[in-house]
């Protein structure tokens, strides 16, 4: 007797297990205009940042300074770099997306008026504007 | 059900053993093989035809023994080889390390005009021979054909046409010196590296200058347009009338199997050159190392070339070259 209720108990709860994966395996994120998944995630930065030169190797002299807070970057190039085909490289945290995006070379000439991009969250609810300082090495 | 299965199994089987008997009276054994010369071929070398440099070929034949044996194997091209052009009169098999093993088998080649051929010299009646053509500069640009064919003892001629093989429209000119404040002016249209002096003798046809300076920060060894910022040239006084811009196109890892002679399978051909865009392109790259290159066009826009760098002094390795020096090699495509 005992033994037929433990069995139907371990049934019950094997259903129940099922049932809350299947449920979990329905569950759609929705997806944003550009068919990319939108997440839970709040977090919203860039986590590290490059710049290529034509020949697809990068171009700056140190690690770049990327303030989170301040949301700039500073990057220093090597003396001599082409400074209007430059390929931007970010690394955003996870879920995050960039606006504009990067689609080739980028003209980084006027130091005047440093490009900016936003970082936009993985719930695409928080976004922040990044600032791009970029110095060249002195000869 | 299983009866089914069982016809339909056995009906299968059927098929497929009359299948098998037909194809097997189709291609009869070797005992029934028709005795007859047979010959094939295919092309060896890869990449792009350029004048200079070798097409690599190799010519089969064989019979069967007590049909006779080989006397003569001949390749006429449609456009007569350069010199070097030349039929192998050894054949090759590979043994069991899979090292290619020659064994002589007929005279050395007699090279006549667009035909080489040779006699054979040994009782065999099977050899593979390869063929050599040197692409001469006459077939620039235009296709080029083969005819390969060997007699036998029997009486039987083969033969095994390949081609059409259209040649590259570039030029070369390999491991060329450049020399920091002394042959520093780079020709395109010349292929050639000049001093100063010569530079002001071809004024217009100069496209770069090779300059080293190690007190520059990321400055190195550069390839600079004449027409560069002063701050591009720094301590160059330009010989009169050396003024040209030439937009440069900066690669690296680009090591074309003819310029560069490495392990790499990769070749820039006419249709890179095409492709090309200069558009906002700079007149000057820094800090070139071994194995970068450069595409550069030259200011009138007749000529596209590809610089690849095979050594710079001081390096990383393989220098082999005076100090404050580049080694370069050029691939030249006309455009107009």
């Amino acid at each position: 007797m005992n033994k037929n209720i433990l069995n139907d108990k371990i049934a019950k709860l094997l259903l129940l297990c099922a049932a809350l994966i299947f449920a979990i395996g329905c569950y759609d994120y929705p997806i944003d205009e550009d068919g990319l998944m939108i997440t839970e995630r709040a977090e919203c930065y860039v986590s590290n940042f490059d710049l290529l030169g034509a020949d697809f190797y990068t171009v700056r002299t140190k690690v770049p300074d990327i303030d989170t807070l301040a949301c700039t970057i500073n990057i220093e190039v090597k003396y001599g770099v082409d400074m209007k085909n430059l390929w931007p490289q970010f690394t955003l945290v996870t879920d995050a997306k960039l606006d504009p995006k990067i689609t080739g070379f980028t003209d980084f000439s006027d130091l005047a008026n440093p490009k900016q991009y936003t970082v936009v969250s993985g719930n695409r609810k928080v976004r922040k504007t990044y600032t791009v300082y970029v110095s060249i090495q002195k000869p | 059900m299983k009866l089914h299965t069982f016809l339909y199994s056995t009906c299968m089987l059927a098929m497929i053993l009359a299948l098998s008997c037909s194809e097997a009276a189709d291609n009869p054994g070797p005992e029934g093989y028709e005795n007859g010369l047979k010959n094939d071929c295919f092309k060896r070398s890869l990449g792009p035809n350029v004048v200079g440099i070798d097409m690599n070929f190799v010519y089969a034949m064989a019979l069967p023994r007590q049909a006779g044996k080989i006397l003569s194997a001949k390749v006429e091209a449609s456009i007569p080889g350069a010199d070097g052009t030349f039929l192998e009169h050894r054949s090759f098999y590979t043994d069991a390390s899979g090292a290619d093993i020659p064994v002589i088998v007929a005279n050395p080649c007699v090279t006549t005009g667009a035909k080489s051929e040779v006699t054979f010299t040994t009782d065999t009646c099977a050899a593979s021979l390869r063929y050599f053509y040197k692409v001469p500069a006459e077939a620039k640009g235009k296709s080029i054909e083969f005819n390969f064919s060997a007699t036998a003892s029997n009486g039987q001629t083969v033969n095994y046409k390949l081609g059409p093989y259209t040649v590259s429209n570039v030029d070369m000119a390999l491991d060329l010196l450049a020399t920091d404040g002394d042959k520093c002016y780079i020709s395109v249209a010349d292929l050639a590296v000049y001093n100063a002096t010569e530079a002001a003798a071809n004024s217009a046809k100069i496209d770069l200058v090779y300059l080293y300076r190690s007190s520059i920060a990321s400055f190195a060894h550069a390839l600079v347009a004449p027409a560069a910022d002063a701050g591009y040239l720094p301590g160059i006084s330009l010989p009169a009338g050396v003024s040209n811009n030439s937009p440069i196109r900066r690669v690296y890892q680009v090591r074309d199997k003819h310029l560069a002679r490495l392990q790499y399978g990769v070749y820039v051909d006419d249709a890179d050159f095409v492709a090309l865009d200069f558009s906002g392109m700079p007149n000057f790259s820094l800090n070139l190392m071994n194995e970068y290159g450069i595409f550069v066009e030259t200011q009138d826009g007749k000529y596209r070339a590809y610089l690849y760098i095979n050594a710079v002094n001081p390096g990383t390795s393989n220098s082999g070259i005076p100090a404050n020096s580049m080694k370069i090699s050029i691939k030249r495509y006309t455009v107009k």
